[in-house]
């Protein structure tokens, strides 16, 4: 592809030619009808508008889905078709300059968690989380990722876990938890697992639940001890997360990847249970194959999928009188409407869970927490997430629950602040929580 | 022929051969590669995709937009029906009174439905602020192409003027938003490849 200076709009631009080639190289279409497919399909009808928690929670037009359709959409007309390069005034394409990419970073980083709700209601059809995921690439060639984000990426990379948390601090912690444990089922040989060999499950964690929340590593230890399990922590690799999904940096999302496909290796286990983590559990799952460019050579399950398991194969048994609350349940956008895990949870719940309400919408419909997208870490959006989550909150109170349970720890992060922040007063807990809490011992 | 119709002949080229090298462009292209084992199947996904989807009790964008939707709805079939009418008047097939009453009023329906959005468009902060001139002109000409047909159908005189409005849809077509006629149904079937295989369409798998 040749660019004329003049087509880059380097003139009035800070971006230099070679970060401008760099953030054009993902709008390639040659071979992926995909691409091809959405980048040309948005009418710009704005119905998608009130799909979208941004847009509902601030009313603001510039953080319609659609909008951030157009940007990806409008570099690449300029860059890609005859209208674009010959009549770009005509079709609102746009020239990949400093002023563009700085609305690229604030709508496609800042105003968006890639949940896909509005793909899914789109007036076409057109997958508008992927074409973010598309923009926020073209940033990461830029080296245009927020820096807050970016540096989570690197603590992953650098030190193995996205909170750099010292093998010595989690090992502490994992024994810590593991006489918790062994109080709770009575048996002070009771154990948490190790980087041990040959176990049938390598199980993997969010970092902040050794960081923050240890307890949900004692809620899942004392469900595989009760289900007999044969399974082990990873000390080398156990961060379930990859926040280069997130920052659309492909190739350190496979380098992250990677190393838990190595440790499974290293390990020899059978299968990999992912911990209640959305993103990561998609990142791996689904993604890493085609980081990898192979198949997945052993079983992968989200840990919500493994509980399920044991309670239809008898190995766990759960007291539906424990739980008197009312319960509902939040489904993290990338387990469930982008993973395919939608009744695993319901189905734990309802066997022991009298008092069980849905929010309205649920499943695959649900409305993004706000926490997702890698919001979380960036800082500076903030006040915007806690913002975007007033639907949520809303949604929560509407139902009148008391405990809202939801399988990914970066929703529980997200859930508390807006619990704090909205005034809920509720109980947000993860899915090996609750079931913890009901086990009969 | 006459000169008119020359001109719409070519412009008629133009129009499918251009939407031939967009089909056949990604039909070339192929079926996306996704080396993750799938969790459902594709097939009844793309026909979820390009149905049960598409229920307007399925999209915020139909049941919450219920007004803008149905205008949709009528002007894009009062587009197909004036693709279908533009060769039966070139071909000067004969229409009795009452069907050419009765296509009129269906047309006049739907391209009333087309100024509806063309106004809604200039009107609505959010969509002026979204929208560029191809989004004003793609409407316009398709809504005169409608208007054009149920004028032609009774007032033969015309006819130049409805030619010439019809080439000039035609040669504007490859430049424009209107190319969504083909993607429309690729994006469906991405769409269909994609939640199919992750096992969240058709609905009740996961
Ligand atoms: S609903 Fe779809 S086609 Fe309409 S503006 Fe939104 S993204 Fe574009
Ligand atoms: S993916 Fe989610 S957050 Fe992003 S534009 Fe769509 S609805 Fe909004």
């Amino acid at each position: 592809m040749r660019i004329a200076n003049s087509e880059m709009g380097t003139a009035n631009s800070e971006l230099t030619r070679e970060q401008i080639l760099k953030g054009l190289e993902p709008l390639g279409t040659n071979g992926d009808s995909k691409l091809l497919t959405h980048l040309n399909s948005c009418v710009h009808c704005g119905l998608c508008a009130e799909s979208c928690l941004f847009y509902l929670a601030t009313k603001d037009p510039r953080l319609t889905p659609a909008r951030k359709v157009d940007l990806v959409a409008s570099i690449y007309k300029r860059y890609h078709t005859f209208s674009g390069k010959y009549l770009p005034g005509l079709v609102g394409a746009r020239n990949l300059d400093t002023a563009t990419a700085d609305e690229m970073v604030d709508l496609l980083f800042g105003s968006c968690t890639g949940c896909g709700r509005c793909t899914m209601h789109c007036s076409i059809g057109v997958d508008i989380s992927y074409l973010v995921s598309v923009g926020r690439k073209m940033l990461s060639n830029m080296d245009l990722v927020p820096s807050t984000l970016q540096s989570t990426v690197k603590a992953a990379i650098d030190t193995g876990n996205n909170m750099a948390i010292p093998t010595a601090d989690f090992v502490d912690t994992v024994k810590w938890m593991e006489e918790e444990m062994a109080d709770e089922v009575g048996n002070p040989e009771a154990s948490i697992p190790i980087d041990q060999p040959g176990k049938r499950i390598l199980y993997t964690l969010n970092p902040r639940e050794p960081k923050f929340y240890p307890l949900s590593i004692s809620a899942m230890a004392k469900i595989f001890y009760m289900a007999g399990e044969s399974w082990t922590l990873s000390t080398r690799m156990y961060d379930v997360t990859n926040y280069a999904f997130f920052s659309g940096n492909r190739e350190e999302a496979g380098l992250i990847a990677n190393r838990l496909w190595k440790e499974m290796e290293h390990l020899q286990c059978e299968s990999l249970v992912l911990g209640e983590c959305g993103h990561g559990t998609r990142a791996f799952r689904w993604e890493s194959p085609n980081y990898l460019d192979r198949g997945v050579p052993f079983p992968v399950m989200s840990s919500v999928e493994c509980i399920a398991n044991y309670i239809r194969e008898g190995k766990i048994r759960l007291d539906p009188e424990k739980i008197t609350e009312k319960v509902t349940i939040h489904d993290p956008c990338n387990l469930v409407r982008n993973g395919g895990v939608i009744g695993a949870q319901r189905f734990i719940l309802e066997q022991f869970v009298p008092d069980f309400i849905e929010m309205i919408p649920s499943g695959a419909d649900n409305h993004c927490c706000g926490g997702g997208g890698g919001m979380l870490s960036m800082s500076e959006y903030n006040e915007r997430r806690i913002g975007a989550g007033a639907i949520k909150a809303e949604q929560i109170r509407k139902t009148g629950a008391k405990i809202v349970v939801t399988p990914c720890h970066n929703c529980v992060d997200q859930l508390i602040q807006l619990n704090a922040a909205y005034k809920l007063d509720v109980k947000i807990q993860t899915m090996a929580e609750i079931v913890a809490e009901a086990l009969i011992i | 022929m006459t000169w008119y119709e020359w001109i719409t002949l070519c412009s008629l080229g133009i129009f499918l051969g251009t939407s031939l090298f967009y089909a056949l462009r990604l039909i070339r292209l192929g079926k996306p590669v996704d080396k993750a084992p799938a969790s459902g199947s594709v097939a009844p996904a793309v026909r979820y995709s390009m149905s049960g989807a598409m229920n307007p009790a399925k999209k915020e964008s139909a049941y919450l937009h219920l007004p803008t939707y149905g205008a949709g709805i009528l002007y894009h079939l009062g587009t197909f029906l004036s693709l279908l009418l533009f060769f039966f008047i070139w071909m000067q097939l004969p229409f009795s009174r009452m069907p050419v009453l009765i296509l009129s009023g269906f047309l006049v329906l739907s391209s009333s439905c087309g100024i509806g959005i063309l106004i809604k468009r200039g009107w609505k902060n959010e969509l002026r602020a979204l929208s560029n001139p191809d989004d004003y002109i793609s409407n316009i000409l398709v809504t005169l192409f409608q208007v054009g047909t149920f004028l032609a159908l009774s007032i033969p005189e015309l006819l130049p003027f409805y030619f010439l409005e019809t080439s000039i849809l035609f040669l504007y077509f490859p430049l424009s938003k209107l190319k969504h006629v083909i993607y429309f149904f690729a994006a469906r079937y991405h769409l269909g490849f994609f939640f199919g295989r992750r096992g969240v369409w058709p609905p009740g798998n996961g």
